[in-house]
Parts: C-alpha cells; sequence; structure tokens
C-alpha cells in the first residue's frame, strides 16, 4: 500500500518515463484513494465503479498535465470531482426527463388509494369483472395486504402506474356501485 | 472491482513514455508571444494613428494602453492555467483577470471623468466591435486549438477567459489605430462588448474545451 504524496508523486514520474508497472501500482493506488471519496457522494456501488473507471480514463487522457513537481493528490482530486460532477449532471439531467408531471399525478393525489370503507370480500365480484391488472392490483393491495410500492415491484411495474390503475378502478366500481 | 482491475491493466498496457506539458508560464507566453507579433503585423498593415506619440503624452491614454495590456496579460496566464486539472495549484494566479478588469473600470471611469468638454463622438458605431471582432479571430483561435490539448476541468470559465484575452488583442490594435478619443464611443462600442464576449467565450469552452 502506498499513502505517502511522495510515493505517488514518485510513482508518476516512473509512469511517464513509460514504466508499465509503476503505472498499473500508481492506477491502483489511485482507485483506492478515490473509493472512499466516490462513495461519499454516490448512492450504489455500481454508480462508484462506472465513476472511479471513467475518472482512471480521465487520468489516463490527461497525464501528460502532470509535470511531476507538484503535488499528485490535488490534481487527481481536481480530475475526480470533475467527473464526478459530470456524472451527477447527467444523471439528474436523466431524472429530469423521466420525472412525471405534477399536473398528471395531482388528479389522484386526494384520493386514498390503498385504504376503502367497504371490503374487499363484499365487492368481490365486481372486481373480478375488472380488466385482469386491476384486479390483480386491487386484489393485491387489500385482499393481500400489500402496498403500492410492493405491488409495483410484484408486478414490475411503477408505484404511480399501479395507484393509477388503482384509481381507474376505484373510479369504476364507485359508478356500479352507485347505480346499484 | 473486477472490471477496476481489467481497466488498469489495459491502461497499464497502454503507458508508452509522455512528454509533460510545458509550464502554464511558458505556455502563456508563448501565447502573449504570438499575439504580439500579430499585433505588430496588423498594425504595420493597417498603420498606427498619426497622433499616437503625442497621445503617449496624455497620462489617461497611457493608463488605458497599460491597463489593455494588463488584462491582456492576466487573461492570458490565466487561460494557461485554466487549461491544467488543477489550475497548476495556483489557484489565485487563475482569478488575475478580475483584479485587471477592477483596474481597467477604473482607469476608464477616470478618464471618462477627465474627458472635459468631451470629445466628439464618431460617426461610425459598430464598425469598431465588429473590426475588433475580426482581428480578435486569429487569435482566439490559436489559443482554443492550444487549449485543447490539454485538460481543462473549468471549460466554461476557461473559454470565457481565453475569448476575452483574444479580443483584448483586438482592442488594443483599434486603440492603436483609430484616431478616436471619445470615451463613451470607446465604451460603447469598444469595451462593453467584451462582456458579450465573455458571456459566448463561456458557451463556446464547453463546446470546444470538453473532454
Amino acid at each position: 500500500m502506498t499513502d505517502s504524496s511522495d510515493e505517488l508523486e514518485a510513482l508518476m514520474r516512473q509512469s511517464l518515463a513509460g514504466d508499465k508497472s509503476a503505472y498499473a501500482v500508481l492506477l491502483k493506488e489511485t482507485a483506492r484513494l478515490l473509493r472512499p471519496f466516490l462513495s461519499k457522494n454516490l448512492s450504489n456501488s455500481s454508480e462508484v465503479d462506472d465513476v472511479l473507471q471513467e475518472v482512471l480514463i480521465s487520468i489516463h487522457k490527461a497525464r501528460h498535465t502532470y509535470d511531476g513537481n507538484r503535488p499528485y493528490k490535488p490534481w487527481v482530486y481536481a480530475i475526480a470531482k470533475f467527473r464526478l460532477q459530470d456524472h451527477l449532471r447527467a444523471h439528474y439531467a436523466d431524472h429530469l426527463r423521466h420525472a412525471v408531471e405534477l399536473s398528471e399525478v395531482e388528479n389522484i393525489l386526494p384520493e386514498d388509494v390503498t385504504e376503502s370503507a367497504i371490503s374487499y370480500e363484499s365487492i368481490s365480484g365486481e372486481i373480478h369483472k375488472l380488466p385482469a391488472k386491476q384486479a390483480t392490483i386491487l386484489q393485491l393491495m387489500h385482499q393481500d395486504g400489500y402496498t403500492a410500492k410492493e405491488v409495483a415491484q410484484k408486478l414490475g411495474m411503477n408505484e404511480s402506474a399501479v395507484k393509477v390503475a388503482a384509481h381507474r378502478a376505484y373510479k369504476v366500481l364507485r359508478e356500479k356501485l352507485e347505480r346499484s | 472491482m473486477k472490471d477496476i482491475e481489467q481497466l488498469v491493466e489495459m491502461l497499464a498496457e497502454d503507458a508508452t513514455p509522455v512528454r509533460p506539458a510545458p509550464h502554464p508560464f511558458v505556455l502563456s507566453l508563448k501565447w502573449t508571444g504570438a499575439a504580439t507579433a500579430y499585433l505588430a503585423v496588423t498594425l504595420a498593415i493597417s498603420g498606427l494613428r498619426p497622433d499616437l506619440m503625442q497621445k503617449f503624452h496624455e497620462p489617461w491614454f497611457v493608463a488605458e494602453i497599460v491597463s489593455l495590456l494588463g488584462i491582456f496579460a492576466a487573461t492570458s496566464i490565466s487561460a494557461a492555467l485554466l487549461a491544467f486539472p488543477d489550475l497548476h495549484q495556483k489557484r489565485t494566479m487563475a482569478f488575475a483577470p478580475v483584479l485587471a478588469f477592477a483596474l481597467f473600470l477604473l482607469v476608464i471611469l477616470c478618464a471618462w471623468s477627465a474627458d472635459n468638454p468631451p470629445a466628439p463622438l464618431p460617426v461610425h458605431s459598430f464598425e469598431c466591435t465588429l473590426s475588433i471582432t475580426l482581428v480578435s479571430l486569429l487569435p482566439a483561435v490559436w489559443t482554443f486549438y492550444s487549449m485543447r490539448r490539454f485538460a481543462s476541468t473549468h471549460y466554461h470559465l476557461a473559454g470565457g477567459i481565453a475569448l476575452l484575452s483574444a479580443f483584448s488583442v483586438g482592442a488594443l490594435w483599434l486603440r492603436l489605430h483609430e484616431i478616436n478619443d471619445s470615451i463613451l464611443h470607446l465604451v460603447q462600442w469598444h469595451y462593453l462588448p467584451m462582456l458579450v464576449v465573455g458571456i459566448i467565450g463561456l458557451w463556446l469552452g464547453k463546446t470546444v474545451l470538453k473532454w
């Protein structure tokens, strides 16, 4: 394990001279050095690995900008911070693209989708007449006691989609019950 | 983790000897030298203002030229530092253009208050901005091309500063070429467009210097 800055700088000088084994040691040590920093800022380990790979490639591309005469750590952290910010910017931009508009869900927000005054058993006949997916969702939520999130995971759906489907099912059931 | 080890092996295999980039001061000296030669050539072609020697006896004209040279030098050094991921660990120096611009602003304000009675406005207007932009094109291309070979982690700022550096060459050229002493005209058509140029540079930096 190489912890001191002097050793890292010496390794980098050897690497710039074309020493492949010194370069391999340097990159391994750099990865070890940066992993806690990235883990602190990212939620899961696969993301940490992805960004760490990008950082190592960037170090390789930019290694000519390090001359071996100044501390190595500030140089390497500058690159790591830069790639981390790039990753986070792309990550949040992606989230924004896939975000559901509030106006799309606000009509279901006042509705209570997990609880109902009427028991499942008393209207099970009507529930079975619903489309299969809606019936399954209601069965899982009201007979088996799963939450919307758990149903979503079970059926491989989005949580919002489960809530919307449940909401539609309630609407149909309410209309039927009001008519009868 | 296994992927990281494989990547390290792959990168290590690719580790050929690399010549380190020149020191940013050397780099900025190169740019300054090239820009000075270019300025000399453009002035030789376009001609110096006939009253230049007389103007050098006016303190506010001299102060204006000196502070413009200060902007040119400071932006050139700053752009060179910003081309390195860690700003070559000279962060304070990278922000030297702030001081240079503050000094320039002070000089212009003093020259404005000393301009009494005000010098007559020239008949032309935007032509000055256009001329400065055209003269600045070559230094801008040269600086951006040169900076692309490095690895800026502040590409927005690097682009803005590089473009301001090039624009200051154009501004110096016009001030030494054109017979015009109206501060109002200078502010409006020579120096205020620098703000727009800086903003364009921020965008250009993202486009050209991202790696």
